[in-house]
């Protein structure tokens, strides 16, 4: 294991709303560890290419992220042979997956609350 | 088409974009640019290559205009984290300064009262000039040994303070109600256990305030 930040013990509840960025990018960490150009490409593919984050974006993020004891760094390489050893590997902690699950929670609600008022459904009949 | 025959980009052009955005990670702030510059270069390398393998002088200006936009939204950040973090040292350090010089003020005004009233032959007024002794020599001592031992120690500042104004204060109060009144008949045993009780509750209530000011106010990095 690489760099760790210390184990924050605030509630998940007080991070929230998360930055579009942010969640975009513990969503990618979810299910696998991955470098910064797998984020930024899953991101892509994700959102069909609506969201594109840039260097700077990216790993502003990580770097808050790490400091926050969201995410870590990890030296376990998914394919060495294949990979090149200058690219650090990151990962979510378990307070990161309990962030992004509250995160997730929050805009599920939200767009109930839209599907309940209709909006949801008026957008998808103008499409 | 900008990429090459083989689908590879030409590597003139990588290396010559790459070293453009280097020169823009100039911008970011030393710490941050340590940190993480490589691996932002590496990753502007990856994206310039996937583009200039879909080819097209459009998309490359595009992805330019991205990365610039990425650049311009991102550096005042990172630069005010950064300030953000140096406050915070230099707002240590100010407190550090307060309180150093707070006591140092305190003390002062206890001498001079002492002055005046060695000078005045005043007599002390309830117990007040037992007090003032008392805040005056374990002050001056306490203050001193808690500094060294706090700046040269990683103990707890609170507990260091508890147990060297505890002995300063304790030591000298057992010492002086057993043997004062042998010594100097006129020794006054009850003001001088007051003295000694307030010169603590006195110097460690003031360390004990000031750790749970620093408390709050540091961040929580």
């Amino acid at each position: 294991m690489g760099k760790t930040a210390r184990k924050p013990e605030q509630p998940v509840e007080e991070f929230l709303p998360l930055t579009p960025a942010m969640f975009h990018i513990l969503l990618a960490l979810a299910d696998r560890e991955r470098h910064g150009y797998h984020i930024m490409q899953e991101v892509q593919e994700r959102t069909e290419g609506k969201v594109r984050l840039g260097p700077g974006t990216l790993y502003g993020s990580i770097k808050r992220m790490l400091g926050a004891g969201w995410i870590e760094e990890t030296e376990e390489r998914p394919d060495p042979d294949m990979d090149d050893e200058r690219r650090r590997y990151y990962r979510l902690t378990d307070f990161g997956y309990r962030i992004a699950s509250a995160e997730a929670d929050r805009l599920d609600r939200l767009v109930k609350s839209a599907r309940v008022k209709k909006l949801l459904s008026k957008t998808q009949v103008s499409r | 088409m900008i990429a090459s025959q083989t689908g590879q980009p030409p590597l003139a052009t990588l290396n010559w974009a790459t070293q453009v955005y280097c020169l823009l990670l100039r911008g970011y702030p030393s710490a941050f640019r340590a940190e993480y510059g490589t691996q932002m270069a590496q990753l502007f390398r990856d994206c310039y290559g996937a583009e200039m393998k879909r080819g097209g002088r459009q998309r490359l200006a595009l992805f330019w205009f991205r990365t610039l936009i990425d650049f311009i939204r991102t550096v005042p950040q990172e630069h005010l984290d950064n300030l953000g973090k140096e406050n915070s040292r230099m707002k240590n350090s100010a407190r550090d300064a307060v309180a150093l010089f707070g006591c140092l003020g305190i003390i002062a005004v206890a001498f001079f009262l002492l002055r005046y009233g060695l000078k005045h032959e005043t007599s002390a007024i309830l117990m007040f000039g037992n007090v003032l002794d008392a805040l005056v020599v374990t002050g001056l001592l306490g203050n001193l040994i808690v500094f060294l031992l706090v700046k040269t120690t990683r103990l707890d500042p609170v507990r260091v303070a508890l147990w060297t104004f505890l002995i300063l204060n304790g030591l000298p109060a057992i010492v002086l109600a057993l043997v004062g009144s042998r010594i100097d008949p006129q020794f006054r045993t009850t003001a001088t256990l007051v003295g000694y009780a307030a010169s603590f509750l006195f110097w460690f209530g003031l360390h004990w305030v000031w750790s749970q000011t620093k408390g709050r106010v540091q961040p929580a990095s």
